[in-house]
């Protein structure tokens, strides 16, 4: 059966929506207009609610600041370092966890655990794995003659385990999506596809990936959203500090800097509202492409 | 069914209002009655009276503030303060950001004293003077003047006291006993000390000196030391980037490229790699004494001692958290509130405070009384901080200081990364303060 849309079924969806609305629109719309008027507030009195001058001028000094221009690139290469390779792992290990091995639900508790940890824990227990001298990572690497990394104090490679921290820490949530996709999936195509004689990587390539589709396409959306935000792996990493020489300031980490600490509401307010057109794009050239490849069954 | 379903709609759009109205009508009436309320506390003040106490304090120092307030509500009949964790300093800087906002602050919290500019800009908090001052339960000249000094200072600004001292901590010089009489020296007192002791001890897995991430404080001590201003609390002014403040960097800097210094770095506090042994000496806060107390314990041999001197010349700032008390409280809840700012910094609280805490007690007397003497003389590690109150300075307080010290830690990265000369980034650091003050 199908309703077409007129008043009535138009009110009564409505209705079934008006408490999801209500909650996002709290929680998510209102805040959003509010801070892209707030990033006009020149010279207000955040606590009083008294706008004394609108203008452009936080949008001037915020494409004017040397660390907004390094925290926009430093999430950039946040986003390039982080989704692609996590998007592969996640589903190398998903096609691994879908087969037939031992101990299944072993293994899918351990790659789903880091997701559910806490933040800080993780970043303490990273914290020693980095660490110069007595860090797990730079023994390892000893065995191959690689001499010790200054993980966390190098800004050349700070970057490098911010990135390393958040693919292990998102992995979890990925496999689990993608577990789902794959047995979603009808066996049936995959029998025809070894009846007409397909090997495994044709029928991966054939038969997995195009049923995949909708699930990638999600798995990309969420990852490249989440990644632009990332805020609280720095946090916890480089304990209240952007990393070396700001080698870790991202856009996220600019807002709560001119925000909580520098009292400079509308910079914060303008600084969110760039972050949230870079997002808007990036999601906007996701759904054109997505519009492509995506097949849905 | 049509009709039917916009009813629906409709009585939910008029529920809504009805609870929108009703929420105004109740914060209205509610204030009318804490008005009417307060008039008559502050004639007969037995009203019983309730005030939250934020404070950032966790583990062993909030058992600490339990038992005080536990003590104080059982002394006041009509007083009932209650203490709130609210997680971290950071945590509460921002509930208090969001509280003032929402109009919720409570009626005191702890506060650390550079944030203090920002909050009578926006006039959270009130000027304490009216209670001081206060023939009945203001503080006499006696009790006035048995506060240190250096924190007087920095809770008032031109005269007006916007905060009581509270969890104060200092800079002291931490050292490694053993290796220190291993190898014949004396306990540092000067720089030049400093240099020669490190360069002794570098060696063989071990780092001659120390300084935490936070050693902006140590190059403001230096620079102090050797005449020059910070920056000029009158004026608003950046002036570290003169020949001194040059000097003192250089002089951070040389000890840390000669490799017989280093910074905490990874180790987010000096006190992990001090207590392993890594590191024969640090510069730190006063109130890290605990925590090298507890992961010293079996590893090593250690003291503490008063900041080294430069020429002569002993400087070294003064830093932590001050009480305040919020505007938005009415009279009677301030009154009592006042009444638990005094217990909290009495002489018999603050010198327990600082047995049990590692903070510096705030009141001359308290160094006085016997089981501080006592504590002292078992633990003379406490000794550093609370001799060096005469040499005691603070950084300028003022609006936009927290973004000063983003500028001037970045900068500091660069100079020590030789991404910048020290000149170069003390010249960089002086000029975007001085855009982000002006």
């Amino acid at each position: 059966m199908t309703l077409r849309p007129n008043w009535k079924s138009t009110c009564k969806a409505i209705l079934y929506l008006l408490p999801a609305l209500l909650i996002l629109i709290t929680f998510n719309i209102y805040p959003i207009i509010k801070s892209f008027l707030m990033s006009f507030y020149t010279d207000y009195d955040y606590f009083n609610n008294v706008v004394h001058a609108r203008g452009l001028t936080n949008f001037i000094t915020l494409f004017n600041d040397q660390n907004f221009i390094k925290a926009l690139s430093n999430t950039l290469i946040f986003v390039v370092g982080v989704v692609p390779i996590s998007i592969i792992l996640s589903l190398l290990i998903a096609l691994l966890l879908n087969s037939k091995i031992k101990f299944l639900g072993f293994f899918r508790t351990i790659y789903f655990l880091p997701f559910v940890t806490s933040v800080v824990a993780v970043a303490i227990v990273w914290g020693w794995i980095f660490h110069s001298d007595y860090g797990l990572l730079n023994y390892f690497l000893g065995w191959f003659g690689v001499d010790p990394i200054k993980w966390i104090t190098d800004p050349n490679f700070a970057m490098l385990a911010l990135i390393i921290l958040s693919i292990w820490k998102g992995l979890g949530f990925n496999i689990i999506i993608f577990l789902a996709g794959l047995q979603n999936i009808n066996q049936q195509y995959y029998l025809a596809a070894k009846v007409d004689g397909a090997s495994a990587w044709n029928r991966f390539k054939t038969v997995t990936l195009p049923l995949l589709s909708p699930t990638m396409f999600f798995i990309s959306i969420i990852s490249i959203i989440n990644a632009f935000k990332v805020f609280d792996e720095i946090f916890a990493l480089f304990n209240g500090r952007p990393g070396p020489a700001n080698s870790t300031l991202t856009v996220v980490y600019y807002v709560y800097q001119k925000f909580y600490e520098e009292w400079q509401f509308g910079l914060a307010s303008a600084a969110a509202f760039v972050l949230f057109i870079f997002v808007f794009i990036f999601t906007l050239i996701q759904l054109i492409i997505g519009k492509k490849f995506v097949h849905y069954q | 069914m049509k009709k039917g379903f916009i009813w629906s709609v409709l009585s939910i759009l008029f529920l809504l209002l009805l609870v929108a109205c009703g929420d105004s009508e109740d914060t209205e009436n509610s204030e009318a009655a804490s008005a009417t309320a307060s008039d008559t506390e502050t004639e007969e003040s037995t009203e019983p009276i309730e005030i939250d106490f934020w404070h950032a304090m966790s583990g062993p120092h909030e058992e600490a503030i339990m038992e005080y307030v536990e003590q104080f509500n059982s002394e006041h009949e009509n007083i009932t303060v209650t203490p709130v964790n609210q997680g971290s300093y950071d945590d509460l800087e921002q509930k208090i950001m969001a509280a003032a906002k929402a109009q919720t602050l409570p009626t005191i919290a702890q506060a650390v004293t550079n944030v203090v500019p920002e909050y009578t800009a926006n006039n959270f908090i009130t000027s304490l003077n009216d209670f001081i001052e206060d023939p009945e339960i203001g503080l006499s000249d006696e009790e006035f003047n048995d506060y240190v000094d250096v924190f007087k200072e920095s809770s008032s600004w031109d005269g007006t006291y916007y905060s009581l001292p509270f969890s104060k901590s200092t800079r002291i010089l931490f050292y490694n006993k053993e290796l220190l009489e291993e190898n014949g020296l004396e306990v540092p007192e000067t720089w030049e000390d400093i240099r020669t002791i490190s360069e002794v001890l570098t060696g063989d897995g071990v780092v001659g000196m120390g300084f935490e991430n936070s050693y902006e404080s140590e190059f403001q001590a230096i620079l102090k030391q050797l005449g020059g201003t910070y920056i000029d609390e009158a004026t608003s002014e950046a002036t570290f980037a003169s020949d001194e403040g040059i000097e003192a960097m250089t002089l951070i800097k040389e000890m840390i490229d000669d490799g017989i210094a280093r910074t905490a770095g990874e180790d987010d506090y000096m006190s992990n790699p001090f207590s392993r042994g890594d590191v024969a000496m640090y510069i730190g806060s006063s109130a890290g004494i605990p925590h090298v107390a507890e992961a010293a314990d079996g590893n090593i041999e250690w003291s503490t001692t008063t900041m080294p001197t430069l020429d002569g010349e002993a400087a070294t700032t003064f830093a932590g958290n001050d009480i305040v008390m919020f505007s938005q409280s009415d009279d009677a809840e301030q009154k009592a509130a006042w009444e638990f700012m005094k217990y909290l910094t009495s002489p018999e609280v603050t010198a327990d405070w600082s047995m049990k805490s590692g903070y510096l007690p705030v009141r001359y007397s308290a160094q006085e009384l016997d089981n501080y003497q006592a504590f002292v003389a078992e633990n003379p590690a406490y000794e550093a901080g609370t001799a060096q109150f005469d040499a005691g300075f603070f950084i300028a307080r003022i609006e936009g200081g927290d973004a000063v010290r983003n500028i001037v830690l970045e900068e500091l990265e660069y100079i020590l990364l030789d991404d910048k000369t020290v000149e170069e980034g003390l010249t960089d650091a002086q000029e975007r303060a001085n855009q982000e003050l002006n």
